[in-house]
């Protein structure tokens, strides 16, 4: 979920602008400035990627680029790590791909 | 041609700020290393360039005037820049440091280095832990100051530390709903000793009590002596269990309480991010209330290694506030290092400091003190639980291994693999180094023989062809 309205501690932002990506063949909006983290979990998506050994789903744990848990696949290069990669308008984002680094 | 400097900092949070900014004020010529597109790292969580914001916090502000400092010297700024190894520069001394970015040289050349690498939520392993939908303080904040994000509708929030009731202050803000804070520690009774420096801090007192209230507004309950047993879900997480703890900090059997949550939100206080000073072969000494493993550093900051400096966080949990003081005592110790100063020069800067540093190192005692989490919430994990999130290692199979005589971690990774996959250990070395000491109990084991993880570049992993390059390059 996207913060709409304006508090003490998260005074009003306005987003970059609106763009769209796809993820995995749907269309979501997404503003410049943001991540592709925050625009996947703005929409709801939780499951960024699967375990090689058990296939569990895995999502954003560390939110800093360190723990490689968001792992996704973004215009055809695998494991890239949403939390540190800006949107850009057309980007192609597939969830669950993970192939071994 | 590598370009060259006589410092290079590396991390562009308050330390490395600082840091770059005193050197750079008495003419070193400094490089500023950052691996986010804007200065300012984990505590000051710059908004995008693309965000406009309306009003900013005092924090922001705050961030404003060092960013200003930085840009108005003639500091270099390589951003968007992961360093993935630091090496001897065997042929003009100094050191090498390796980079890869979309837009930065593939090294550089620095006389010396500060690091100044912060810190990272402590990874604290508990059933379900790897549910999405479970997150670390630090990305909530990340999510929700510089993405204007919140991860879910009703979170619960679980750990140890002040942070914690940032978390909830701005989730509260944002419109989740939080149906509690489970503080692992006790921090009441414990605090009685500190209560003088604590009230040398009245300032972050006063925001503590800005956090408290807009839990006490939405009635959150603040749970001390409570934490997460267990989070539970399919896809993501569903509901979750929290329980009371004993002296020991073992759950009290009998005492579970079930929430319907689709957010965990786990910040067991800091634990250090000092891979680069292992990498390059810095000296450590273990020290449970500064967050376990740090560098072993003289008066100046300097590192076992000349002209390797650390400062701030990533050689010991103090705060934001002894990294700003910790990064310009750094700074100038290269000033004088590289002579740009003297020692009369700097000596009464230096007097300056030394008070100031010493009150925040109380502070940090006290932090320390109050929320470090104790080896007993290692027992959260149970055997089938991983402890390794990326090799999918089970605290179990961690177990087996000491059973089958392994007693160091390096012993425990050869036969288990732990640690050995793309997080390079720093998620699993804090719950691996505790599941051996536990296990080794009757030999009274000891985090010192325990050990800890070595490090080999590249510290991230790197495409192939980047690697390959470099190889070639240093042939
Ligand atoms: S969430 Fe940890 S690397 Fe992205």
């Amino acid at each position: 979920m996207r913060i709409d309205h304006s508090s003490s501690l998260l005074p009003e932002v306005t987003r970059g602008k609106k763009i769209q990506i796809v993820v995995d063949g749907n269309s979501l909006d997404a503003y410049e400035g943001e991540t592709v983290a925050a625009a996947m979990i703005a929409a709801g998506i939780w499951k960024f990627r699967l375990t090689r050994n058990h296939k569990h789903p895995r999502g954003v744990y560390c939110g800093m680029g360190i723990c490689y848990e968001c792992l996704v696949r973004v215009d055809g290069v695998d494991n890239v790590r949403a939390c540190m990669t800006p949107v850009v308008d057309g980007m192609k984002v597939e969830t669950c791909k993970e192939v071994e680094l | 041609m590598t370009e060259s400097y006589e410092l290079a900092v590396i991390g562009g949070g308050p330390a490395g700020m600082e840091a770059a900014v005193t050197a750079a004020e008495s003419g070193v010529k400094t490089a500023l290393i950052d691996n986010f597109p804007d200065l300012g790292g984990q505590y000051y969580k710059p908004l995008p360039e693309s965000f406009k914001v309306k009003g900013k916090t005092k924090t922001e502000k705050e961030a404003d005037v060092l960013v200003g400092m930085v840009k108005g010297l003639p500091v270099t700024q390589v951003r968007d820049a992961l360093v993935w190894g630091i090496f001897p520069d065997e042929k003009h001394g100094g050191w090498l440091v390796a980079l890869y970015g979309p837009d930065v040289p593939k090294k550089i050349h620095a006389q010396m280095v500060v690091l100044a690498t912060g810190a990272y939520d402590t990874p604290v392993a508990f059933p379900g832990w790897t549910l999405p939908g479970v997150l670390t303080a630090g990305a909530t904040l990340t999510l929700a100051k510089t993405q204007r994000v919140v991860p879910g509708r009703r979170a619960l929030v679980v750990g140890t530390g002040p942070l914690l009731l940032s978390v909830a202050a701005h989730l509260i803000d944002a419109g989740v709903e939080v149906p509690a804070v489970c503080e692992a520690s006790k921090p009441l009774g414990k605090a009685i000793p500190y209560i003088f420096t604590a009230l040398g801090q009245w300032g972050r007192i006063e925001e503590g009590a800005k956090y408290i209230s807009k839990m006490v507004a939405k009635g959150v309950p603040y749970k001390m002596g409570w934490t997460i047993v267990e989070a539970r879900g399919v896809d993501r997480v569903e509901e979750a269990v929290i329980a009371r703890l004993d002296a020991g900090y073992q759950p009290v059997e009998g005492s579970e309480q079930t929430l319907a949550v689709d957010t965990v939100v786990a910040g067991f206080h800091l634990i250090p991010n000092t891979g680069l000073a292992r990498l390059i072969g810095c000296q450590f000494e273990y020290q449970l209330e500064k967050g376990g493993w740090v560098p072993v550093r003289d008066e100046t900051l300097q590192s076992s290694l000349p002209g390797v400096y650390i400062a701030g966080d990533g050689a010991g949990i103090g705060g934001a506030e002894l990294a700003r003081l910790e990064g310009r005592m750094a700074g100038l110790a290269v000033a004088v290092q590289s002579g740009h100063l003297t020692h009369d020069q700097a000596g009464s800067v230096y007097a300056r400091l030394k008070p100031q540093l010493a009150q925040q190192r109380r502070y940090a005692r006290m932090l320390g003190a109050l929320f470090t989490p104790q080896p007993g919430l290692s027992a959260l994990a149970s055997d089938d639980t991983l402890i390794c999130r990326c090799e999918e290692i089970t605290l179990g199979e961690v177990k087996a291994a000491v059973a089958a005589g392994a007693r160091t971690i390096g012993e425990v990774k050869m036969v288990t693999r732990t640690g050995m996959g793309n997080c390079q250990g720093r998620m699993c070395e804090h719950g691996v180094t505790n599941a051996i000491v536990a296990a080794l109990a009757a030999e009274k084991a000891t985090h010192q023989q325990v050990g800890f993880y070595s490090i080999r570049p590249p510290l991230h992993p790197l495409p192939v062809e980047v690697l390959a390059d470099a190889a070639e390059d240093a042939d």
